[in-house]
């Protein structure tokens, strides 16, 4: 317990230290969320009129952004499926970014929700067992419990991964598997209950269309990873440093350090493994005559501060065990430095690649002068027969911080599946309408071509679907394989999929009124400071999680370094 | 610490706490709050009867504080025996909106902004009888119009409300009379019931309602016709405090046609039991399957 406050004070500590691009960043959203709380300031003192709502239309950009970040926090799932259910390598790395963005958009959604209350003040009346809480009979009784239990999952598995990678611990299984399986069913379930909120509405149909639940599905899984593949550039760009000289010594070495290993290096023996052992304790369970055996070819090594130990694009059969000291692994990718992990006593280096026998991820290098066993592939491999050390390794494996352009182009996929499968349900639902053409389109003919001289929604709608198709024929392209146009799609896709779920499904529903009066809607200043202050907060939420796990995740952050 | 990084958080602070004090700002204009009784006030069915003296005494003190003028505000119950039917003549009606007007005085609706129960539609005698030709804004010099019929719309007060299905806190029920109210001390202002309402019957308090002092109806129901607050949904209760004391609701009682014909489904005497065993009688949007309690029918 002492432990995860000291580990939650450190988290704290260290989202206020950043360079200049953070500051500038948190700063400008901090003022911004300033300015949405002097607007809501405003609101709450004046009432819901300072909104552009009305009884003809009693819902606007409020719920609409609402009901499109309920789509981007249950889209953490396409990250967590493809790792937890299909054991992706590529992506595994990056479910914590997935867990981490759901649960800015569901801090985002409560906001969004409580702006949008008359009477903010009786909040408690929706608090199961203090107030009078209509449930099952309420779709928004639902949302409440669902929304918040999906809060409740993600900030737990988060907090718990996060903990034991502080820890340098592995996770225990049956603490957290059994909630990452909830929170896949969970994330399905909100979406489908904010639809519900809607496909309940009898009076209403233009929402009363059982196609609108997949429909919400199809385009939370368009949107989410979309802003996913964005900020883990973002990410993958803040947290790298440019490649500057002293990062490139050993170039002029020959090979890995091979002049200055001669030096120091000597054959290693057993009384080096039991120093190591004292460091991994699962070591022991290897039988004495196995520690004999994977001793040949193996190397005790003295490195200095800064020596290379291996060389990220070549290919090396060794892996190297830190006995004491710190190695630092870092990535180049598109021509920045990254640090993936950072590996101390009792830690293996180098083991992936040695083991496949593929090119080297990244390039390890001493942090200080440090002694290394290395040992040769061959071993390694015999080694892994012990069950014990086997996981213990396979487990580190996954530890690495790698953002590569290959997860990018996993969810790329995702993205480009669910965008068509979007466009095709939407063109059900208007093909149906349209067709044998009846009472129920005249919502429908409002947001597409106006409707008795009322017209503010059709650029809506048109801007969304151009946007939505575009970015699926660019999808669908080759040339979206390049981040360049990836990233065109993507920025598409989130405009689009706003507009279509906010725009065009909250405010249409509401067009004609049940008794055929037409009354439009347009949100007022106000009404929008609001909403950019609670985008602001949100941001601002996920930059500082982001700012906790990233060092925490790089090795950079943890219980060794207590001071 | 040093003296300078003293002073660079001390100013890095005050500034903070300016800005969030200046972002603040409006909440000074916020007057005076709810009192702690208000906020902490139970739900309507949960009030023990001396509770619930304790809670009209309050509302009476807020009114006359308020509005200047001290109301008589009583916790109308529904009778035995007894289940409220509207039924409205659409040959009869001549669209004059006169209930209209007696429903805003009666009510002690908002003036400003303007909040009325009663929807009159202007219909086009064309054989199609869809809503989505009503006028809705007519001002004609006089009325009735040749060619047109006029369909007054209200509270249908559906046997099976979605109103009521759809509200997360139980701020609004159906009465054993067949009245659907609203605890207007309960109601979190979310508007799910406007939306699910298929016949624009409920109203929203966008703002405080504002009503003349010597407009006000001192004669209030808990359930009906007392003062709203800001930010909680009202509509049409029959006249709670009316009808569950013998009288007629104030749009019955006003009609100059008599269009209007309110009574007691469960009393086979009344005039509405009349009407609906010799009338063709039909409901608005049956299909939606809401059972409304008000009825519509033609002469002839």
């Amino acid at each position: 317990m002492r432990n995860y406050l000291r580990f939650l004070w450190r988290c704290f500590g260290v989202s206020f230290v950043g360079d200049w691009r953070y500051y500038t960043w948190v700063g400008t959203l901090t003022a911004l969320c300033l300015l949405g709380i002097n607007a809501y300031a405003k609101q709450f003192v004046a009432g819901l009129e300072l909104t552009g709502m009305s009884d003809q239309v009693s819902w606007g950009v409020y719920i609409a952004n609402f009901t499109f970040l309920v789509g981007m926090a249950a889209a953490a799932v396409m990250l967590v499926i493809p790792v937890y259910i299909y054991k992706n390598e590529d992506l595994h790395d990056l479910v914590i970014f997935g867990e981490l963005l759901a649960v800015a958009a569901i801090l985002m959604c409560l906001a969004f929700v409580t702006v949008d209350l008359g009477r903010p003040d009786r909040f408690w009346h929706l608090i199961p067992g203090i107030g009078v809480f209509h449930f099952p009979g309420s779709m928004l009784s639902w949302d409440v419990l669902v929304l918040n239990g999906y809060l409740v999952l993600n900030v737990y598995i988060c907090g718990y991964l996060l903990f034991c990678r502080y820890n340098n611990r592995k996770p225990a299984t049956w603490f957290y598997i059994p909630f990452v399986f909830t929170a896949i069913v969970w994330a399905i379930s909100i979406h489908t209950v904010t639809a519900f909120l809607y496909v309940g509405l009898g009076g209403r149909p233009f929402w009363n269309s059982s196609i609108v639940g997949p429909r919400f599905l199809a385009s939370a899984f368009t949107g989410g990873p979309a802003f996913i593949i964005l900020s883990l550039q973002v990410i993958r760009r803040a947290t790298a440093s440019k490649i500057l000289v002293s990062d490139q010594d050993g170039q002029g070495h020959p090979g890995p350090g091979k002049a200055a290993r001669d030096r120091f290096q000597r054959q290693a023996t057993l009384a080096d493994l039991d120093r190591l052992i004292d460091r991994l304790p699962e070591f022991r369970e290897v039988p004495l005559e196995e520690r004999q055996k994977c001793l040949a070819g193996a190397l005790h090594l003295d490195v200095a501060a800064g020596e290379v130990l291996l060389r990220q694009g070549e290919t090396s059969q060794e892996a190297f065990w830190v006995i004491e000291g710190k190695v630092v692994v870092r990535r180049e990718e598109n021509g920045r430095l990254r640090i993936t992990r950072t590996v101390g006593p009792g830690e293996l280096c180098g083991e992936v690649s040695a083991l496949s026998g593929t090119q080297r991820e990244a390039t390890a290098a001493a942090a200080m002068p440090s002694e290394i066993l290395s040992i040769p592939a061959d071993s390694l491999n015999r080694l892994m027969k012990t069950k014990k050390l086997h996981d213990v390794i396979t487990w580190r494996m996954g530890e690495r911080l790698m953002i590569s352009d290959r997860s990018l182009l996993i969810l790329r996929s995702i993205v480009q599946v669910s965008m068509i499968i979007n466009v095709f349900l939407l063109a059900n639902e208007i093909f149906t309408e349209f067709y044998n053409s009846n009472k129920h389109d005249v919502s429908w003919k409002y947001l597409i071509l106006g409707l008795k001289g009322y017209h503010a929604l059709v650029p809506w709608f048109w801007s969304a679907m151009t946007l939505n198709i575009t970015a699926m024929i660019i999808l669908m392209l080759p040339l979206s394989r390049t981040l360049k146009w990836l990233n065109v799609a993507c920025v598409l896709c989130i405009f689009g999929i706003w507009i279509e779920k906010g725009m065009g499904l909250v405010v249409p529903g509401f067009i004609p009124t049940p008794l055929g009066e037409m009354v439009e809607y347009l949100p007022t200043r106000n009404e929008t400071l609001i909403c950019v202050g609670i985008w602001a907060f949100g941001l601002l939420c996920f930059t500082i999680f982001l700012r906790m796990a990233v060092p925490i995740l790089q090795g950079q952050l943890s219980r060794s370094n207590e001071t | 610490m040093s003296r300078r990084s003293f002073l660079r958080s001390t100013a890095l602070l005050s500034a903070g706490v300016a800005a969030v004090a200046a972002g603040l700002a409006p909440l000074r204009k916020l007057g005076e709050f709810g009192s702690v009784d208000e906020f902490l006030q139970k739900y309507y069915k949960e009030l023990t009867p001396e509770e619930m003296k304790a809670v009209i005494a309050r509302i009476e003190a807020e009114v006359e504080r308020q509005y200047g003028i001290r109301p008589h505000v009583r916790d109308y119950k529904p009778m035995n025996g007894v289940e409220f039917v509207y039924a409205l003549n659409l040959t009869r009606c001549v669209g004059c909106r006169k209930c209209v007007h007696s429903c805003v005085a009666e009510n002690n609706q908002s003036r400003n902004p303007e909040i009325q129960y009663i929807r009159v539609l202007k219909m086009p005698n064309d054989g199609t009888f869809d809503v989505d030709k009503g006028d809705h804004n007519y001002a004609p010099k006089s009325v009735p119009e040749p060619g047109f019929f006029y369909m007054p719309v209200q509270c249908q007060q559906c046997k099976n409300p979605p109103c009521v299905k759809v509200c997360p806190v139980k701020a609004t029920w159906q009465e054993p009379d067949g009245i659907t109210v609203i605890d207007y001390n309960w109601c979190i202002g979310c508007r799910y019931c406007e939306a699910a309402c298929p016949y624009f019957a409920r109203r929203f308090n966008f703002t405080t309602p504002s009503i003349p002092k010597e407009q006000i109806n001192t004669n209030m129901s808990y359930l009906g016709n007392r003062p709203r607050y800001k930010g909680v949904m009202e509509k049409c209760h029959f006249c709670t405090q009316r009808t569950r004391a013998g009288r007629y609701p104030a749009c019955v009682e006003v009609c100059p046609t008599g269009s209007r014909k309110f009574g007691n489904i469960l009393d086979p005497e009344s005039e509405v039991s009349y009407i609906l065993k010799t009338k063709r009688v039909y409901v608005l949007k049956p299909e939606l399957g809401t059972l409304p309690r008000f009825f519509y029918y033609f002469d002839i």
